[in-house]
Order: structure tokens, then sequence, then C-alpha cells
């Protein structure tokens, strides 16, 4: 996965002319900044919040606030760690809110179906019979719905590293931590997967 | 060195992570080829790693993007002006055919209005309304007398309609000859009299007399 989104991803030196040209105000910059980034964006976001069916409008909030923010942006990190960041922070509030509004408002049965409703890309590794295909469709499933039980901080931290491939470095400056927190909540995160996935992922 | 299983289990997710240093590496390398617990353990971390990695991404559906792209856009590029401006034109419009009517239908009615009220134009002929107006020659009577190439300067008096009372000569000879010639003249001319504030008065010409003869 990691290699597919490095080559999709601008390199530095045109990452400097994309933030010139976001600067200006081009909606071509801006549309090919969608492009990029929209789906690991919108990766990382559906694992945050709550619903899954929110991180649509959490997407378009970090566009939004990306291309109104693109003139403070001073190249401190990479843009995609600064769009990351962005989209942590957004993802997080919309799942405060949520949170809040939970407690008031009644559970609805139809929140599994809607967050199975969202589209998902083909698994990388394509199943040979249909047995196979049973079988990872459940393993997924359940690892999934273990991923989707971590405390948000881990989720993150899992999410950052396993699924979108940044490095320690990267995820500390995203989630504005020291590289020892990223170390430490990976760790705890992933022993509570192994917690969860144990029985079922022992060969 | 690492002693026991719980010390070397903390490194695993370095280790997942090719982040170890070389000393830590060869200690758990140690470690697992006598310990199958931990290799074990070690082997269900590398599998949920390599079940997280190959999850299916959430991606955006194409009709999301486009109505993304345009969301974002408009909201990006929201000016307050334009925006009330098109709130103002998007409440008027309907009241813009009603009041048109309305306005031609005032400008109409006051025309109609106006020209009903106001009186026609006079057909009959202005008069001048200058103040004072000299009497004028309207018809002068034929010239008898003969005095060369000297002019005769005359004043006269112009009654009410138009007759002479009077008149005196002002410069040129004052023969008995001439005298009777002017009277002849003068007297039989016609006038248009002076009039004041448009109604006829008395008043004075000055006439200059002189007999042109054309020589065939």
């Amino acid at each position: 996965m990691g290699v597919a989104l490095e080559q999709a991803l601008p390199a530095a030196s045109h990452e400097a002319t994309l933030i010139a040209e976001l600067r200006a105000g081009s909606e071509e910059a801006f549309a090919y900044l969608l492009a990029v980034y929209q789906n690991p964006v919108f990766n990382l976001v559906a694992h945050i919040v709550e619903q899954g069916t929110d991180a649509a409008d959490v997407l378009q909030e970090v566009f939004v606030k990306v291309f109104r923010s693109i003139r403070h942006f001073h190249g401190e990190s990479t843009l995609k760690t600064w769009i990351y960041r962005i989209a942590i922070h957004e993802a997080s509030n919309h799942r405060r809110s949520w949170l809040r509004r939970r407690l008031r408002e009644a559970f609805s049965l139809d929140e599994d179906a809607a967050v199975s409703e969202m589209a998902l890309a083909k698994s990388p590794q394509q199943p040979e019979t249909p047995y196979q295909a049973l079988e990872q469709a459940e393993r997924q499933e359940l690892v999934q719905r273990a991923l989707a039980s971590l405390a948000q901080p881990y989720r993150t931290v899992v999410v950052l590293r396993e699924m979108e491939g940044l490095a320690y470095e990267e995820i500390a400056q995203v989630l504005g931590v020291s590289e020892g927190t990223v170390k430490s909540r990976l760790l705890r995160g992933r022993e509570l997967l192994k917690r969860k996935l144990g029985s079922c992922m022992r060969r | 060195m690492f002693e026991t299983c719980v010390e070397i289990r903390r490194h695993f997710s370095d280790y997942l992570d090719d982040r170890c240093e070389r000393e830590s590496l060869r200690s758990i390398r140690f470690h697992l080829n006598y310990c199958a617990s931990c290799r074990e353990e070690l082997e269900q971390l590398q599998a949920i790693q390599a079940e997280l990695q190959a999850l299916p991404r959430h991606r955006v559906p194409p009709e999301l993007a486009l109505s993304m792209r345009v969301h974002v856009s408009q909201r990006v590029h929201r000016n307050l002006l334009r925006q009330l401006w098109v709130r103002c034109e998007n409440a008027l419009q309907p009241l813009l055919i009603p009041a048109s009517g309305g306005v031609l239908t005032a400008i109409i009615f006051f025309g109609l209005l106006m020209g009903w009220q106001v009186a026609p134009a006079s057909n009959i002929p202005d008069v001048p309304l200058q103040i004072v107006t000299p009497p004028r020659v309207r018809e002068l009577a034929p010239i008898n007398f003969n005095d060369g190439d000297q002019a005769v300067v005359v004043l006269g008096q112009i009654d009410a309609a138009g007759r002479v009372v009077g008149y005196r000569v002002l410069s040129g000879p004052v023969t008995p000859e001439l005298t009777r010639s002017l009277d002849r003249t003068i007297y039989f001319s016609l006038f248009y009299p002076a009039t004041m504030f448009g109604r006829p008065t008395d008043g004075q010409v000055v006439l200059c007399l002189r007999r042109i003869t054309v020589r065939g």
C-alpha cells in the first residue's frame, strides 16, 4: 500500500511548486491536491470518527481548512504531515461532538449498516477460491472490529503506521507528541489487538 | 542482553518496524531460537500487522469526490458581498415584474391625467410682447420732390390708428416747394402704430427720404 501511495504523492521538489500554486488560489492545484490526498485522508478520518457516514463531512471540512490555511503553512513539516494533522484534529473534534450528542440521543440500529455501506477498496491480495474469499472477508471483519474497538489514541497511531505507512517521526509530527509516546502507543495498540485477535490469528 | 520474555516482548513492536539496534536485534533473535512462546507471540503480531496492512482502504466514492470538490470550492471562494448580492437578487427578482408594471402604469396614468388637466394651446398668433415698439412704415406714398442727392430727414408723429398727425424736418433744405411735396408724401403714407405692452399708442418715426432716379 505504502508504495502505491508514495508513488502518487508529490515529490519534495514538486511540493514547493504545488504549495505556491495553492497559495495563488489555483483551482488545478487544488484539484490535484484532492486527487492525491482525498483517499488516504478519507481512510484515516473514517477510522477515527465513530460513525463512518460522517467521514465525508469531516473530509470536506479538512480540505476547506487546508485550502484556507495554506498561506500559513511555512513548510515546518511536509505537506502530507500537515494535511494529516488537520485531518486528525478535525476528526477528533467531530468525534468528541458526536460522543456528546450520542449521550443525549437514543442508539440507532441503522448505524452498523451505514458503516458497512461505506466504499471500500479491494484488498490487494485477491483470494483464489470462494472459501478463501469468505475466510478473508471474515478475518478482515474481525480485524476491523478489533481496530475500531481500540481507544482513539492507539487506533490513530496504528492506522497511521500500519495503513498509511508513516514513519515514527512523521506520526509524532502529525499528532504533536514525542517519538517515545508514538512508540509506546504503538506497542500498547499492538498488544491490545493481539489480545483481541489472538485466538483467530493462531496458525 | 535481555533477560526475560517480558523484556524481549517489549521490543517486538520495534522489531516489527525494523527499528531495533544491532545489539537488541541479536538478543531477540537469540531468544527466539529457544523460546517457542515468544516466537508464537511474534508470529501473531506479524500476522496482525499483515492483516492490518492488507485491510481494504476506505475510498471516496466518485460522486462524493465530485460533490466535495464543488462544495469545497464554493466554501473556499465564498464572498460575503457576492453572497449578499445573490440573496438580494433572489429576493427582489419575484418583485421585479410587478414593480415594473406598477411604475409603467403610474407613468401612463400621470401622462393621461396631465393631458386632461392642462389647457389646450391657443390658435391665435402671438402678439410680440416687447414693452414698447416704434411705428413702422406700412405703405409709403410716391416721392415727388427732386433735391439732387441730398436726403431729407423727417420726424413724423403717428397716432394710435396709424395716421400721421404732424411732422418736422430735421435736416435738409426747407423750401415751400419741398414742404408741399413732403405733405403729399407723408400724409398719404400708411403706418403701423407704435405699441406699448401690445396695445397701439402714439409714437414718432424718423424717415430719411431721397428720390432715386433710374436712367434707362
